[in-house]
């Protein structure tokens, strides 16, 4: 019965996006934001959680797709869809380049390599202003000619739905295997025959590049592209969303983004305390649940359908709760 | 371009190296004992020049004796935080201690600047001088709070380096961090000098805080550039070394004040001061990782 979760996903989503245009515009707008932080933090927990690269660009990639698609569809008056894709392309490739620069390095190292570049792109931005205006903002073109959100809602969510399908089938191939081999003990894996850096350089160049799908579809939503999009405030607030979730699943990495996001607008009327709060609720959660907050309860989801056979033979799959993603 | 502007120039480059030097050492010091890198040491920076700035104003203290005060209380509060949040780190039930490292200084970044902005204020806030005035020695006119603040913290170098090399806890912290498990042997215990060192290092970024408070202002996000420079410092020195430490912090204050002076479009001079310092760290991480002055066994990898 392992269909059960699944089929209770899709008709949760049929029924949600059935629904959607109950919404007033505003938690439009906050679900669309969610979705484009669920995009982030599923390809930020595919690099620091499965591969173990704790990289600091991840926002800083964001940004970059969201300025390269913007700048490009400025000069050559692209289509969006293709100014979004060479967004993609240049984050793919320049992750990549990351990615090989800093094979060599490891934890901490690698946090601060990652932090230099993020800090590099921010100044570089916001100081050739002749170019990306600057911290005045660059304005973009809209993806679609309609006046409400929902349909921007329907576009994010298809994102969303598709970057988790490649990201899954990524994840549960040998790829995966091989990601998760290199977290726990990086010798041990070459050692055992995985090719450790052609692993890393990849998985840098596709979470970098989904990390700039969604800085392309956030330029073209919002209209305006500002270098904070990138800065280190931006990727404190991923970081939160994805630990407090549970960074080593995809699911419930994007639960954590969707969570706060939504948490973040629903107290919006305490303030300024919010975030700290969320910082004191990162670090417990560090503290005393390193697997995320949302773990449990997805782990629980994904047991349903066992359940049912009989309390006494679902003790032997209870293994199976660690390939579950 | 003029001599005297030059000379300006390397006179402010030195006092920034100097507090530059104060911080990256602390991110050293609680690397080769801890081993991780503290994300949050900027923010004890700003939190440090905050309290000297409200002991002067309600306690109506002076400027200096601030500044010891600041250097106690976050020494005991790092203390604390240290005790109540990087106890795993010493664990063996713990797997992966770097990435628990990491996010949870990280976090502690988040929370205390956040913290700040509500509980000081977005606004800039400034303290008053150690010693109003300036000084001038031909055409170079320097205020005396950049000296008071260079030379506070060249004496707090000496004085550092001198507890390195010369007292028994200096040599005890030093044998921990070159090896546990030796000092260990010889009696040291290992698991006390976690809590010294991560409030040694505190400690020494609330000085520089509360010496900087009078020449620039506070704010809440004030640690956030100082915390990069500190990076680039212990990486140039190579992570461990307090000497290295020290003349890579004095390097980098100078070479950034003089790409300042010497950058062609004056427009965007200073923006781009910040990305020099940080390309150097790039080019040292990929080209030489241990720094100029790095010890093979701290070395990465």
């Amino acid at each position: 019965m392992r269909g059960l979760p699944i089929a209770i996903v899709l008709a949760a989503a049929a029924l949600a996006l059935a629904n959607a245009g109950r919404l007033n515009p505003y938690w439009t707008h906050v679900a669309i934001i969610a979705m484009y932080y669920g995009i982030l933090a599923a390809s930020w927990s595919l690099l620091a959680g499965y591969v173990g690269l704790f990289s600091l660009s991840h926002m800083a990639f964001a940004s970059i797709g969201g300025y390269t698609s913007a700048l490009l569809i400025q000069w050559f008056r692209l289509p969006i869809p293709l100014g979004i894709v060479a967004g993609v392309v240049m984050c793919c490739a320049l992750g990549g380049a990351i990615g090989w620069v800093c094979l060599r390095m490891s934890g901490p190292y690698l946090a601060i390599f990652t932090l230099g570049f993020s800090e590099i792109v921010r100044i570089t931005i916001s100081t050739e202003d002749e170019v990306t205006a600057g911290m005045a903002g660059l304005h973009t073109h809209s993806l679609l000619a309609s006046a409400t959100r929902l349909p921007y809602l329907y576009v994010a969510f298809a994102l969303l739905a598709l970057s988790l399908l490649l990201m899954g089938l990524l994840v549960r191939s040998r790829w995966g295997l091989f990601f998760r081999a290199i977290r726990e003990d990086e010798q041990a894996a070459a050692a055992s025959g995985v090719a450790v850096a052609r692993c890393r350089i990849v998985a840098f160049a596709v979470a970098s590049g989904f990390a700039g799908l969604a800085g392309g579809f956030y330029a073209h939503y919002i209209g305006i592209m500002t270098p904070s999009v990138g800065d280190l405030d931006e990727m404190a607030k991923l970081l939160v969303m994805t630990v407090i979730g549970g960074m080593e699943r995809l699911p419930t990495a994007v639960g954590g983004a969707f969570v706060v996001e939504f948490l973040l607008e629903w107290l919006r009327e305490y303030g300024q305390w919010r975030l700290p709060v969320f910082g004191i609720v990162l670090l417990l959660t560090m503290r005393f649940a390193r697997n995320g907050l949302v773990t449990p309860f997805w782990l629980q989801f994904l047991r349903l359908g066992e359940a049912r056979v009989s309390p006494l033979s679902a003790a032997p799959t209870v293994p199976d709760k660690e390939s579950g993603t | 371009m003029s001599w005297d502007y030059l000379l300006v120039q390397v006179t402010n480059g030195a006092v920034i190296g100097v507090i530059y030097a104060l911080i990256a050492v602390g991110v050293t010091l609680i690397f080769s004992i801890l081993k991780i890198v503290n994300f949050a040491h900027g923010d004890l920076y700003m939190l440090g020049g905050y309290c000297a700035y409200y002991v002067i104003e309600y306690g109506g203290v002076p400027p200096l004796a601030a500044m010891v005060v600041a250097m106690a209380a976050l020494f005991l509060g790092a203390m604390i935080l240290e005790r109540l949040m990087l106890t795993p780190l010493y664990s063996d039930a713990t797997e992966r201690k770097d990435e628990y490292g990491l996010i949870v200084t990280f976090g502690l970044a988040y929370f205390l600047r956040n913290t700040a902005v509500i509980a000081f204020g977005p606004f800039p806030l400034k303290p008053p001088s150690f010693i109003p005035g300036v000084q001038r020695i031909g055409n170079v006119i320097v205020t005396n709070d950049r000296l008071v603040a260079g030379g506070v913290g060249v004496a707090l170098i000496v004085g550092l380096l001198y507890f390195m090399k010369r007292t028994i806890w200096g040599q005890a912290l030093d044998a921990v961090s070159q090896s546990r498990d030796a000092a260990a042997i010889v009696g040291i215990n290992a698991q006390r000098f976690n809590s010294f060192a991560f409030g040694f290092g505190a400690a020494l970024a609330a000085a520089a805080g509360a010496l900087v408070a009078p020449i620039f202002s506070l704010a809440p996000d004030m640690g956030v550039l100082p915390n990069i420079h500190a990076y680039v410092i212990v990486i140039l020195g190579g992570m461990g070394s307090v000497g290295g430490s020290i003349i890579a912090g004095l390097l980098l204050g100078e070479s950034e004040n003089l790409f300042t002076a010497f950058f062609p479009d004056p427009t965007r001079a200073f923006a781009y001061t910040n990305a020099f310092g940080v390309l150097v760290l790039m080019v040292f991480l990929i080209f030489r990782p241990q720094g100029l002055f790095g010890r093979r066994h701290l070395r990465m990898e």
